[in-house]
């Protein structure tokens, strides 16, 4: 009984956030309103590529997964869906890992300061940007 | 028992340990826990030190970590408790955390003078963050049977198990290569190790390891391989081993040191 009381104590410090699909969907007709040129690259200069982008080498990405740059439209399309789960809002979830506390103040450097925040509207539009991008026509 | 047979226990104990606390822990747990035939309670502490270098599709990094365990054996009985404590740097991010608490309970079922069999049960509780890469994110159950054989100087140790989330296994989340980084495992998975030990006289022990997990589903395989050089009394032993991962990106070298006290 000691051991199963243990054992739920455990399993029950566990409360982070978990990365969760948005379920954001393009509207329909695509109304292009926000599309890379727009919003997609502002908010990835402002919000990820201090770590997530294809100029930095492991060791200047503060944690930032290899391959995971969104300094280009075509590399933010290898993973639109991670992006989404661990940035974006929408109608089933509103993921909030990222970006996370602390950021570089020049990208590859050390985390001297608080990360910029997207607000609210910012991440729902996130998610229903990619929600379109993903269907527009792209001549990788 | 006697002493020589209780340190080649000890030795087992030591393999799989540090690599992790789960399914591999257990095999130990039960050699040590076959040799030991008394009715009375035997309670032992153990502490790892170890350091290691990783290089995946994902990350570059290492990690440092302290593993405190706890073993506690009766008869055909025993139960085991451990934790990990790490350092880990992945792509140049520092981060401090405590790993996936493991739990375990084991029986023998054949105990004779050169065979020791039985089955075990180990649970890692997700108190490892996920997002930092030092847990699972989910609780694990696994399952397992082991056996040793020993034909003095001689000492055999073969384990076979399952591992499984107990959790929704069709989320198909994002791929993030091996997870956690401290201590790779699949989602559903079966195991297996296989040990091997010469007695060297004078408490001293030299053997090699191999160890591993096949996914069911989506995954990778992973093994790993060892060599070991251990040395000790009855009531304390300690080991040092140097460990390569030969599949799947747990890491490339991992060093650890570790010793056990006996009471």
């Amino acid at each position: 009984m000691r051991l199963v009381l243990l054992g739920l104590l455990f399993a029950g410090c566990t409360t982070a956030s978990v990365p969760t699909p948005t379920k954001a969907v393009c509207p329909t007709p695509d109304p292009m309103t926000l599309t890379w040129d727009s919003f997609g690259q502002g908010f990835m200069t402002e919000f990820c590529n201090d770590c997530h982008s294809s100029t930095l080498s492991h060791s200047e990405r503060n944690g930032a997964p290899l391959f995971h740059d969104y300094d280009t439209l075509m590399t933010v399309l290898y993973i639109p869906e991670h992006i989404d789960q661990w940035a974006g809002a929408g109608p089933a979830a509103t993921n909030t890992i990222m970006p996370p506390a602390r950021c570089p103040s020049t990208p590859g450097g050390p985390l001297d300061r608080n990360c910029p925040q997207p607000t609210q509207q910012q991440r729902e539009d996130l998610s229903v940007w990619l929600a379109c991008e993903v269907k527009r026509p792209h001549m990788f | 028992m006697t002493p020589g047979r209780r340190i080649g226990a000890a030795v087992l104990v030591g393999w799989f340990a540090p690599l992790t606390p789960g399914v591999a822990r257990a095999d130990h747990d039960m050699a040590t826990m076959s040799e030991n035939h008394q009715d009375r309670s035997e309670l032992s502490v153990g502490l790892s030190v170890e350091a290691a270098r990783f290089d995946s599709t994902y990350y570059v990094g290492s990690y440092q970590g302290v593993t405190p365990s706890l073993d506690w054996m009766r008869g055909r009985f025993g139960a085991s408790a451990a934790i990990g404590l790490y350092h880990l740097t992945e792509n140049g991010l520092s981060n401090y955390g405590a790993g996936d608490a493991m739990l375990g309970g084991h029986v023998a079922v054949v105990e004779e003078d050169a065979l020791h069999a039985g089955v075990a049960l180990h649970v890692m509780f997700p108190t490892g963050s996920e997002l930092d890469n030092l847990g699972m994110g989910h609780t694990m159950a696994m399952p397992s049977a082991w056996a040793t054989w020993r034909a003095s100087p001689v000492t055999v140790a073969v384990s076979a198990g399952y591992g499984r989330a107990l959790v929704d296994l069709g989320g198909g989340g994002h791929d993030h290569g091996p997870m956690p980084l401290v201590d790779p495992m699949n989602l559903q998975e079966l195991t297996w190790s296989a040990a091997a030990d010469v007695d060297l006289g004078r408490g001293m022990q030299v053997g090699g390891r191999a160890r591993g997990g096949v996914p069911i589903g989506t995954g990778r395989t992973r093994a790993i391989g060892g060599g070991r050089l251990a040395w000790g009394s009855p009531r304390i032993s300690t080991g040092l081993e140097i460990q390569v991962g030969l599949a799947g990106d747990p890491f490339t070298i991992r060093g650890v040191v570790d010793t056990a006290l006996r009471f």
